[in-house]
């Protein structure tokens, strides 16, 4: 077993270290590499929270629509090389399922992007306010 | 810079400018510019036309330059062309090679003020008014595209053998091919690009890297529009896409020209100045167009990271970029699920 915390708690805890102690004192011209690590922290933060899950759903619903086994990976060059071709021209299935991939990787690389959709979208599949706060 | 160098340089300098001697007497690089460095140069010229302090700035490809846009001559040429048709740009003034500093450069006049758009778009004393601002950065546009092939001194700039629609949409495609992953957001933008894909009549010249943050404002208004390494020949509303696109806008998503002022304003002033009215239908393929391309651009850079070839946070991050402008192509092009 691992000893507790584990990345994300401890890349939570040095963010607020880094941002509440460290950056104040800063001098003007090393800021914006400074946020710039922030930044980096937190994405890493986010895909340790999400885990495996989402991309293991977006395997599973891939391989449904394209009627085909593979790798994540090589099942999206799949979908790309389709779209290409114009196969997917409309579909509704397609659409669904290439937002909800999107969302959830703004979710992980920046997550405040979101709440520009979110009042046009409907609020369940967009970012928690959790997430809306640790950037 | 090594003193030598700065020796070289006001050698250079003194025999350019026909003065009797030359003095650098402050030199500091500038920050910005991963591809380019800039160097800011006050020297004293004694004799010759620029007898008296010569404020300028000398651009040289960094040491680990990549070899994407123009060279440093050629960017040169661009600029003494923008400056005859009376664009607000730096005066071009000299272009040197490297036997003078080992590396290609140019030394143009400095202007000042300030760039960044993320200041830009929170300090509200720079620019001076903003809807005239944007009405002059239209202006700007329109005799930039006055331009027309061909000009002597830009033969360099090769025309696209497709439309520059579909040129776009072939090499962004070919990018993705030789890429490491798939990007089946962007491959549904590009399919959108490809079908709506608009002719151009006629090809002009083309900045296509216009945007907030590659132009200079001081606190009355515009004093030099920057970054020329990437113009072209191509469609106008290349330039106008790019300018008024959602991802160039610093957050301030309602001045939907540069985050600066209003889309009226901008098309205004280009109006103006070329006669040729705007419509929002035509720009909006180009706004499209201008997403997919800083994409693919951000994907490149991030490569640069991910290859190993040259470690950086900043370079690292902006792959990360990505996924929200596959959302707002997403969103444009109807691939949004309701």
């Amino acid at each position: 077993m691992r000893e507790p915390p584990e990345g994300a708690a401890l890349l939570a805890i040095a963010r607020e270290v880094l941002r509440k102690e460290l950056l104040p004192l800063l001098p003007a011209d090393k800021v914006y590499a400074a946020l710039m690590v922030a930044n980096a922290m937190g994405i890493a933060e986010r895909q340790l929270q999400q885990g495996e899950g989402p991309q293991r759903e977006e395997q599973k619903a891939l391989a449904a629509l394209l009627q085909t086994e593979g790798a994540l990976e090589s099942l999206n060059r799949e979908f790309a090389t389709r779209i290409r071709r114009g196969d997917f021209d409309g579909d509704d299935e397609a659409r669904r399922l290439l937002w909800e991939s999107t969302v959830q990787r703004v979710r992980e690389s920046a997550p405040k992007a979101l709440s520009a959709y979110r009042d046009r979208h409907g609020s369940s599949k967009m970012s928690s306010p959790r997430e809306e706060s640790t950037t | 810079m090594r003193e030598e160098q700065k020796r070289a340089l006001e050698h250079f300098l003194a025999g350019r400018a026909g003065a009797s001697a030359v003095r650098i007497d402050d030199v500091h690089l500038l920050s910005g510019g991963a591809i380019q460095e800039n160097w800011s140069l006050t020297a004293t010229m004694k004799g010759g036309r620029y007898d008296g302090i010569l404020e300028c700035v000398l651009r040289s490809d960094a040491p680990s330059g990549v070899a994407v846009s123009h060279g440093r001559a050629q960017e040169f040429a661009l600029l003494q062309v923008a400056f005859r048709a009376g664009v607000t740009v730096p005066e071009p003034l000299w272009v040197g090679d490297a036997s003078v500093f080992g590396r290609e450069f140019f030394v143009m006049r400095r202007a000042r003020g300030t760039a960044s758009g993320h200041r830009l778009v929170k300090e509200l004393n720079l620019g001076g008014d903003r809807e005239l601002l944007v009405e002059r950065l239209g202006e700007e546009l329109a005799r930039l595209h006055a331009i027309r092939p061909p000009v002597e001194g830009l033969d360099f700039l090769r025309a696209p053998t497709l439309s520059p629609a579909l040129q776009g949409v072939k090499d962004f495609r070919n990018f993705l091919d030789g890429h490491r992953t798939a990007f089946p957001a962007l491959e549904w933008g590009l399919r959108w690009l490809e079908r709506h894909a608009p002719a151009t009549p006629e090809l002009v010249l083309t900045h296509r890297d216009f945007r907030t943050g590659n132009y200079l404002v001081d606190e009355t208004g515009l004093t030099a529009v920057l970054d020329w390494e990437f113009a072209a020949w191509s469609d106008p509303l290349e330039d106008i896409g790019w300018f008024c696109a959602r991802c160039w806008r610093f957050g301030r998503f309602e001045k939907e020209a540069g985050g600066m002022g209003s889309r009226e304003a901008l098309f205004r002033g280009y109006a103006r100045v070329s006669g040729r009215p705007l419509t929002r239908e035509a720009v909006f393929y180009w706004e499209v167009h201008a997403h997919v391309r800083w994409a693919v651009i951000a994907l490149q850079q991030g490569e640069r990271h991910v290859s190993g070839q040259e470690p950086s946070l900043e370079l690292a991050l902006t792959a990360h970029v990505v996924p929200e402008l596959e959302l707002e192509i997403l969103n444009m092009t109807g691939g949004r699920h309701a």
